[in-house]
């Protein structure tokens, strides 16, 4: 496929010297796809950078893929929708998101911060979809309030199950995890 | 046979229905009647008008793709779905995918709905509408009550009654005036199910604009927007924008009163 490739392009660009069997096998491919009964004309047609003809087959995929990539590199200097700070798309920031690169959830190790307490209940965020509920564990547990940073080891980001007789799952809008301890940073602050 | 019978049933609920329409154009335009006000003079309706149709002409009056971009709904982890198993069949069109089993909101479609509906909501915050916000999660339901009190709108965050829209008439007193929108922050309540006043907005002919989540049902939401409705960083967001659009819409009308010199104490219904 990538020795395809490279012929192609160099038929299109009509730069480099390409043996005859590439080019008998070039004009079969677009012969057979398009339909022209003169081989000089194939031959013609594919050196021609914009071809007059409606081009079929792996020729249309090339073509339409090199023009992807050119008004891509076009548009990434022109203001998006939106605001001028929004140059990345929407797939780009996801890829290289945290959740994603993290992967499974099973045994990861985060940093969760606790935004609200009642009682021995701690409820921790850690940068996904739902917080984590964890009990005050007996080892310094007056440390534990609210605004401290506590490492976490995750479990599941949603405890969801499928009942029997149930459509859809039960979702418990929680995440599960196991509180290993505190962060050793001496400024907690206490948020109201 | 069959056919020649059916025709003229048809042609018999014609006949009906026409003099149906007239009898029940009666009290309509009865009640119009009553609801308007004093004939104004010309002058001043031109410019009444004026008003209320120039934000029309645009397609953004209000400069509303300002206020947030696709890297503001990223961080407020918009893009957060739930389950696979919890997904709702036509929500399937708004997803980006799923990564290991979690459902991932495209927020490109979600900047687009999010727009629209930002901009539905100032041209009703324009015209001095009624707005209502609707949600039954408890844990962001003072956080609503708030921003209602901030952009001088309503909230209902409690137990729905059943006959609060569709029966308003005889709950509430008669000439109540009902929303002229209602905004669900989250469409569900506690059961899961689709909130009730879904489908009772549906039915009194009010717009809705609906925050839905991969587990919703998008279809009688009149201006869905796709996103996350679980996390309280997203639901602020959220509340911050609703409540700068309709300041911002509400502020602009007054400008715009000023500018043309009616001295109107409040809002003017709209026409």
């Amino acid at each position: 496929m990538a020795a395809l490739c490279k012929v192609v392009s160099g038929l299109r660009t009509g730069t480099c010297v390409f043996p005859k069997r590439a080019i008998d096998i070039c004009k079969s491919l677009y012969s057979t796809d398009s339909g022209e009964t003169s081989e000089g004309k194939a031959v013609e047609e594919t050196q021609k950078p914009a071809a007059d003809k409606v081009k079929s087959g792996f020729a249309a995929a090339y073509e339409q893929h090199t023009d992807l990539q050119q008004r891509q590199n076009q548009t990434g200097t022109t203001v998006r929708f939106g605001s001028t700070r929004n140059e990345k798309s929407f797939a780009s920031l996801l890829r290289n998101s945290p959740l994603i690169q993290m992967g499974p959830a099973k045994d990861k190790m985060v940093i969760g911060k606790i935004f609200h307490i009642i009682k021995d209940d701690l409820y921790i965020d850690f940068g996904a979809k739902f917080h984590c509920v964890c009990k005050r564990p007996t080892v310094d547990g007056e440390k534990y309030q609210r605004g401290s940073r506590v490492r976490l080891r995750l479990e599941d980001l949603e405890l969801t199950s499928r009942f029997l007789g149930a459509n859809t799952d039960t979702t418990l809008l929680e995440a599960d995890a196991f509180l290993l301890g505190l962060i050793e940073s001496k400024d907690a602050k206490t948020k109201e | 046979m069959a056919p020649g019978v059916f025709t003229k049933g048809l042609c018999g609920l014609h006949h009906r229905l026409v003099a149906a329409g007239y009898s029940c154009s009666g009290p309509l335009c009865a009640s119009a009647a009553a609801v308007k006000t004093l004939p104004l003079q010309t002058d001043s309706t031109d410019v009444t008008d004026k008003i209320l149709n120039l934000p029309l002409e645009m397609p953004d009056f209000f400069r509303l793709s300002e206020l947030f971009s696709l890297k503001d709904l990223f961080d407020a982890r918009v893009h957060l779905g739930h389950k696979k198993g919890c997904r709702h069949r036509l929500m399937e069109p708004y997803l980006f995918g799923s990564r290991l089993d979690q459902d991932i909101i495209d927020l490109d479609q979600t900047v687009e709905h999010l727009q629209s509906a930002l901009n539905f909501t100032a041209h009703i915050a324009y015209r001095g509408g009624v707005i209502l916000f609707v949600s039954r999660r408890r844990q962001f339901g003072h956080l609503v009550e708030i921003t209602a009190q901030d952009c001088g709108e309503y909230a209902h965050t409690r137990y729905w009654q059943g006959g609060l829209l569709t029966n308003a008439p005889i709950q509430y007193g008669p000439g109540v005036r009902l929303p002229d929108l209602i905004v669900f922050l989250s469409t569900l309540n506690n059961v899961f199910q689709q909130h009730v006043g879904v489908r009772d907005a549906a039915k009194m002919n009010i717009p809705t604009v609906g925050l839905v989540d991969s587990n919703c049902n998008p279809s009688l939401v009149t201006y869905p927007v796709p996103g996350n409705d679980d996390t309280p960083a997203a639901m602020e967001l959220y509340c911050r924008l609703f409540k700068m659009t309709i300041n911002r819409a509400k502020d602009k009308r007054r400008q715009m009163e000023l500018l043309r010199g009616l001295s109107a104490v409040g809002l003017t219904p709209g026409s």
